[in-house]
């Protein structure tokens, strides 16, 4: 080796030339040529979005850049797929673009978005106290499979403002906010993804509207539902030749209370000697941000589609069955003025691509590619003191997630929601005795038992960031690194533009942020005796709905849905008394 | 003093540097751009902690061969390099298994032993140069914990420029022990 000094001297030179350009490209990154993203959000493994606040390349406007990625194996790579984007309104969806590429640009001067905007400003609260989202449909097709992935894109409706240099009363410090640039990275994952089978069917272009369309209910607790589709669910099609897509979408939106928590008696606990005179106490206590995540059939949890500053002290409702209650039903607490919608969304492509070509329409028939159904939150007043409880005898929300909402969208949409798996046997007193199945009761002074959920941070594990976990996540990166580092991706670029291990141990000493959201579901029950018969189930409806709410159920023989055997995590017995 | 076989050391350093940060600003620029890219080259956070894996990973490698060629050079103070290395792994071995504060304990030695090991490469360099620019770097790396314990996030952004230049420092400073070494 050293016998050549010849190609050393070479490899001195280079070595010289390289660490001149690892100056000069450490002094590109820092004079803020380049951007890094402000905050970055991970959806499961089915995207990532990041925020950007300044547009280094002429090209892009400020708004939103969606990207494709095809997921095989051990294999990413930009693939070309429909996307479609849907703008989430306060009471409904509309339309704003689509294409055929592995890229859809789409700037916030969109007309369609224009729209929406509007919409949002219409309704006179500061653009601070709340985000909305973005509907993204991407559809791919491989062969005579295909695959429909539904992404949520929050925002606020300020950053659009801000970059097209309205100012507006709503956002007094407008000058302050940077506009942004939104780019969404999809992943289409073949592998893990199940893909809807491409079957022939005649498109029915006339949509009728569901038989739950209307108002049900009266004062509080009255709701609407309707067809929340603002642009009309007319087929738009789209036809990158050879292709043509044919996207439909469908949204029933239903308006008034969202619920929050509740419980629900079964005819048998009213019957059972045992449970009479029981007095029962649904307490809510929350202060924060609400993120209502949206559902997506089989694909759970696709991201936040509204989230809102709310904020309550403890609310406490409390009744007595046998006396006050004397017949089946339920009592909630519930936001009002809320809405919340369920969207289908289906895509068809021509299946005569020959005769496409030719004449340039679809002959008589098509090809069916896919459906995909999501349920969103889409408004819930910021602050909302309209927070209230009542009963529910069957013309109330909880009837229609009951017997409305679970059983028309499986009816209409073939979506099951509120199945087993959603439902978690809690806790049972029966024979002298308290089964915790799943969860802990505790015991409180006075005979009263609680059982203390922690709501929508044990719902979607966001529970406050410990400084264990926070850091794990941060070095290691991997997984759900995002979540922990948002709001602070400063450590992230320190950490590499540094190259080395200074700033991945500095950045270790900054404690994270921790979240001052508290929220908490509490079921307290007094006058347990040795002969109550009562099951407690408690549904997480989140899993079926994307509302982070839970419910209660109380029935006096067994847990709800009858299960003939079920698994106890917790498992402790112990003497009422 | 010169030891030769720092040579590959050196070499290394600005390599590893130079792949990082050459990284770095291609996905940065290219990400914005419209265009198709692999999922590698784009500047998503996720991508970014798997490149600072890859880089600690790296570097704790050339950390360690400095470590040996010092020690089987019968420098004792080989062994600084090599105790910050293991303490390195032990930390983010406990941070893995989600035990924060040993972590930050071991890791916090961690980091007084990379000062330390700039120290030695101070006293291993050959030339008046590089001794100053590893001193440069030497004295930013003791500053930024304080700087940032004090100041928080308000003060990062000049954490990271105070970074910029003590990586710079190192880069520079081992380009110019390799060119002492190589052409020796």
């Amino acid at each position: 080796m050293w016998s050549r000094p010849r190609s050393r001297a070479l490899l001195v030179m280079v070595v010289l030339a390289l660490a001149i350009a690892s100056v000069v490209v450490l002094v590109a990154n820092s004079v803020s040529a380049t951007p890094s993203p402000i905050s970055s959000i991970r959806i499961g493994p089915f995207g990532e979005v990041n925020y950007y606040a300044s547009q280094p390349v002429p090209g892009v406007p400020p708004g939103l850049l969606v990207r494709v990625f095809l997921v095989n194996g051990s294999v990413v790579e930009p693939v070309r797929a429909f996307i479609d984007v849907y703008a989430n309104a306060p009471n409904g969806i509309v339309h704003v673009s689509m294409g055929y590429s592995p890229t859809l640009i789409v700037p916030f001067n969109d007309s369609n978005w224009q729209y929406v905007l509007g919409k949002w400003a219409s309704l006179g609260i500061p653009f601070s106290e709340y985000n909305t989202s973005m509907l993204i449909f991407v559809t791919y097709v491989k062969g005579n499979e295909s695959w429909i992935l539904p992404l949520l894109v929050p925002y606020n409706v300020a950053w659009a403002y801000a970059a097209l240099g309205r100012a507006t009363p709503l956002a007094t410090t407008l000058s302050a906010i940077a506009p942004r640039y939104i780019l969404v990275n999809a992943f289409i994952n073949v592998n893990e993804l199940r893909p809807n089978k491409v079957v022939p069917v005649r498109l029915n272009s006339t949509v009728t509207d569901p038989q739950v369309f209307g108002t049900v209910g009266s004062g509080s607790s009255k709701y609407v539902v309707y067809n929340c589709s603002l642009s009309g669910s007319q087929p738009k099609i789209y036809t990158p030749l050879p292709y043509e897509f044919i996207p439909t979408s469908d949204c029933v939106g239903i308006n008034g209370s969202l619920p929050i928590a509740w419980v629900t008696w079964g005819r048998d606990v009213l019957q059972s000697k045992g449970d009479s005179g029981l007095s029962i106490y649904l307490n809510i206590d929350f202060s924060g941000t609400i993120d209502w995540d949206a559902m997506a059939t089989s694909y759970g949890d696709i991201g936040t589609s509204y989230s809102a500053s709310e904020n309550w002290g403890v609310l406490s409702r409390e009744f007595t069955i046998g006396s006050q209650v004397t017949q089946p039903g339920s009592m909630y607490w519930y936001y009002g003025g809320a809405t919340w919608g369920i969207v289908r969304y289906s895509v068809y492509e021509c299946g005569n691509i020959n005769y496409l070509v030719k004449y340039g329409y679809c002959p008589y028939y098509n090809v069916y590619v896919g459906t995909t159904l999501v349920s969103e939150v889409l408004y819930v007043p910021p602050y909302d003191t309209n927070v209230r409880s009542v009963f529910d005898y069957g013309n109330g929300t909880i009837s229609l997630l009951y017997y409305g909402a679970i059983p028309a969208s499986r009816q209409y949409f073939g979506y099951p929601a509120l199945n087993a798996s959603t439902v978690v046997d809690y806790a049972a007193f029966s024979n002298g005795n308290i089964y915790q199945c799943n969860g802990p009761v505790n015991v409180n002074t006075g005979g009263m038992y609680a059982i203390t959920l922690g709501g929508v941070n044990t719902a979607y594990g966001l529970s406050a960031a410990e400084l264990g976990t926070a850091l794990v996540e941060i070095v290691l990166g991997i997984g759900s690194i995002e979540a922990a580092i948002y709001g602070v991706p400063v450590w992230l670029s320190l950490l590499l533009s540094a190259g080395s291990l200074s700033a991945t141990i500095a950045g270790l000493l900054i404690p994270p942020s921790t979240s001052t959201t508290t929220t908490k579901t509490t079921l307290e029950i007094m006058g347990v005796t040795t002969s109550t018969n009562l099951y407690i189930s408690v549904i997480d409806a989140s899993k079926a709905y994307g509302l982070p709410t839970f419910g209660f159920i109380l029935n006096a023989t067994n847990y709800y849905g009858n299960p003939t055997t079920y698994t106890c995590n917790y498992g402790k017995v112990a003497q009422i008394g | 003093m010169a030891i030769k076989s720092l040579f590959w050391f050196f070499v290394g350093f600005v390599l590893v540097s130079f792949a990082s940060s050459l990284w770095l600003f291609l996905s940065s620029v290219l990400t914005i751009m419209p265009i198709p890219l692999p999922y590698w080259l784009l500047y998503t956070p996720g991508n970014m902690v798997r490149a600072g894996v890859v880089v600690a990973a790296l570097m704790l490698a050339l950390y360690t061969y400095l470590g040996v060629v010092l020690v089987l050079s019968k420098l004792s103070r080989g062994f600084v390099p090599i105790i910050m290395v293991i303490a390195f792994t032990i930390g983010s071995a406990l941070l893995l298994a989600k035990l924060a504060i040993p972590a930050l304990a071991v890791l916090v030695i961690a980091y007084v032993m990379l000062i330390g090991t700039y120290a030695v490469l101070i006293s291993v360099a050959t030339t008046r140069a590089s001794k100053a620019l590893w001193g440069v770097a030497t004295m930013i790396l003791a500053l930024i914990p304080p700087i940032l314990i004090g100041g928080g996030l308000a003060v990062i952004d000049y954490a990271k420029y105070m970074a910029i230049i003590e990586q710079s420092a190192a880069i520079m400073a081992s380009a110019v022990e390799a060119w002492k070494l190589g052409n020796a």
